[in-house]
């Protein structure tokens, strides 16, 4: 390679970096812009005592905090449910499946990512009104028809995460257990799993990014614009992203235009939070967990 | 000191992905010896180790025809019967791999790790075989005021040495080593070097090496893999694959 296409490359990839990290501070920054000013225990608990909104003692209806919990609870939901089905599908792929099973079960999760998230809220949607009619009348859109068409949403990111994760790692560490007298099993969950556990986190990221910024699957699904704290998993209930998409497109005034914004900033803390809590998991938590003597 | 047979292969075939690697290879190794299979990169030396503790059958592609026997108690048991425990085979039959590689982990859990693996709970034992274990691969003394910490805070050679202690606390009777020293320095390699000659006296070592002059020093017989058959034993490779 000529020198000149060396130093031609290099200083594309810097730009490519440079405009990327810019993006991301434009973004962030026109956020802080637009609804920093919004910032503060009014635009979260309205005119609630924060302590009584906190204890759920009183409901909050000029607040961000019903949303706040709802998203929450709908991220921890669905990935809850997902992360033990993604890792164990993830798993099997990777040290059980072979050849035309492999190879099948390959392309039906390639499809399962690739649907939009309106088809899976659609799905969702049928789902529940099926429930309803089948098994139970008090069954209707809510936070766990929401938290299953989420999961199912993220299913794939975390099935096709944990699958090359395991399968990158290199040929002697996945032996080194085995010829110290291992079983597969053991070997999967003393050293395969917690191996490949930055890549495994990697996708859990990945899914609690998706499932706290989807609106599409939970506009069908049970979100409401106004619900307050959902008291049960049948519940309907506030999301922030869902928030944020109402004011932006039914704003009456600039005030409740900031609010939007604001939401915007809460919803990014919550999933700084959320992905800062996925770090030290993969960093301490489970290492750690996995490895008792 | 017992040098009967140890091991006996007979018309071992081994392919990779449909290419032979391994083709009819009967040998016997005799017990508390050192043999060295030598030969050059990828003609077969580490498969043939896999396949006296079955540890190629994790290996998707490989494929293996013969016969593998080992005396264990006396009598020569087949270990490729379907009823043969493949984890007591490999507690019996250690494997130490080229590139040092301790799981992440405290130096004490990974010499321990196999003791865990086998159930043994009874933190004294424990305590006492992580010892013994570190004592006869020669590493006691270095890290025994530092036993919790990291295994990566070794150097190349203390880790090498650490993996050989986690293979000896289950005290096998036959220890595989692929290229032991390849990685290390010529000062580590040396120390390794100590280590399995003593070894001797425990077990019967197979180690694949490219090293002629190691080969000399430590190695009782020597065998070359060539075509996929060994050549007859005590030849030293004329030329070997990598200088020292």
């Amino acid at each position: 390679m000529s020198r000149s296409l060396e130093i031609t490359i290099t200083v594309c990839s810097w730009l490519c970096g440079i405009v990327l990290l810019g993006a991301v501070f434009t973004v962030i920054g026109y956020l802080l812009f637009k609804g920093f000013g919004t910032l503060g225990p009014q635009l979260l608990f309205g005119s609630v005592n924060p302590l009584e909104a906190l204890l759920f003692k009183k409901q909050v209806f000029d607040g961000l905090f019903p949303a706040v919990v709802g998203t929450l609870l709908l991220v921890i939901l669905s990935v809850g449910i997902a992360i033990p089905i993604g890792i164990t599908s993830g798993v099997y792929m990777a040290e059980y499946a072979n050849g035309g099973v492999k190879k099948i079960f390959s392309l039906l999760f390639d499809i399962l990512a690739s649907i939009p998230s309106i088809v899976v809220g659609l799905f969702g949607f049928s789902l529940a009104v099926f429930l309803h009619r089948h098994f139970s009348e008090k069954i209707y859109p809510s936070l766990l028809i929401s938290s299953l068409a989420l999961a199912f949403l993220v299913l794939p990111y975390i099935i096709r995460t944990t699958q090359i994760a395991l399968e990158t790692l290199p040929r002697e560490t996945r032996l080194t257990a085995l010829a110290l007298g291992a079983t597969k099993l053991q070997n999967i969950f003393y050293v395969l799993i917690p191996k490949s556990l930055s890549g495994i986190i990697s996708g859990v990221i990945l899914a609690i990014g998706r499932c706290a910024e989807d609106t599409a699957v939970i506009m069908l699904t049970g979100v409401v614009a106004s619900a307050g704290v959902p008291k049960s998993l049948l519940a309907n209930y506030e999301a922030l992203p869902f928030y944020i998409y109402y004011i932006s497109s039914q704003y009456m005034n600039a005030e409740e235009l900031s609010s939007g914004y604001g939401a915007a900033i809460v919803l990014l803390g919550i999933c700084a939070v959320l992905f800062l809590f996925a770090f030290m998991i993969q960093k301490g938590l489970a290492y750690r967990a996995l490895y008792r003597a | 000191m017992d040098k009967s047979i140890k091991i006996r292969t007979k018309n071992v075939f081994f392919s990779y992905q449909n290419n032979r690697v391994l083709n009819d290879i009967s040998v016997e190794f005799r017990e508390h010896t050192l043999t060295a299979i030598v030969g050059p990169s990828g003609i077969g030396k580490s498969t043939f180790l896999m396949t006296l503790n079955r540890l190629w059958e994790s290996i998707p592609g490989a494929a293996m025809k013969g016969n593998v026997e080992i005396r264990f108690d006396g009598a020569f048991q087949d270990i490729y019967l379907p009823s043969y425990s493949l984890t007591s085979l490999r507690r019996s039959v250690g494997m130490v791999f080229q590139t040092p590689n301790p799981l992440p982990m405290s130096i004490y859990r990974n010499v321990a790790f196999p003791l865990k693996l086998a159930g043994f709970k009874k933190k004294d034992y424990i305590d006492h075989k992580v010892e013994e274990a570190l004592t006869r691969a020669y590493l006691w003394d270095e890290v025994k005021d530092r036993i919790r910490d990291d295994a990566f805070t070794l150097s190349g050679g203390q880790q090498q040495r650490l993996c050989i202690a986690r293979t000896l606390i289950m005290e096998p009777q036959i220890l595989l080593l692929d290229e032991p020293t390849s990685s290390l320095d010529t000062e580590s390699g040396r120390i390794i070097e100590e280590l399995l000659i003593s070894l001797k006296e425990r077990c019967t070592l197979l180690v694949v090496s490219h090293y002629r002059e190691q080969v000399k020093r430590i190695a009782d017989t020597v065998l070359e893999i060539s075509d996929g058959h060994f050549i007859p034993e005590g030849a030293i490779p004329a030329s070997p694959e990598s200088a020292e």
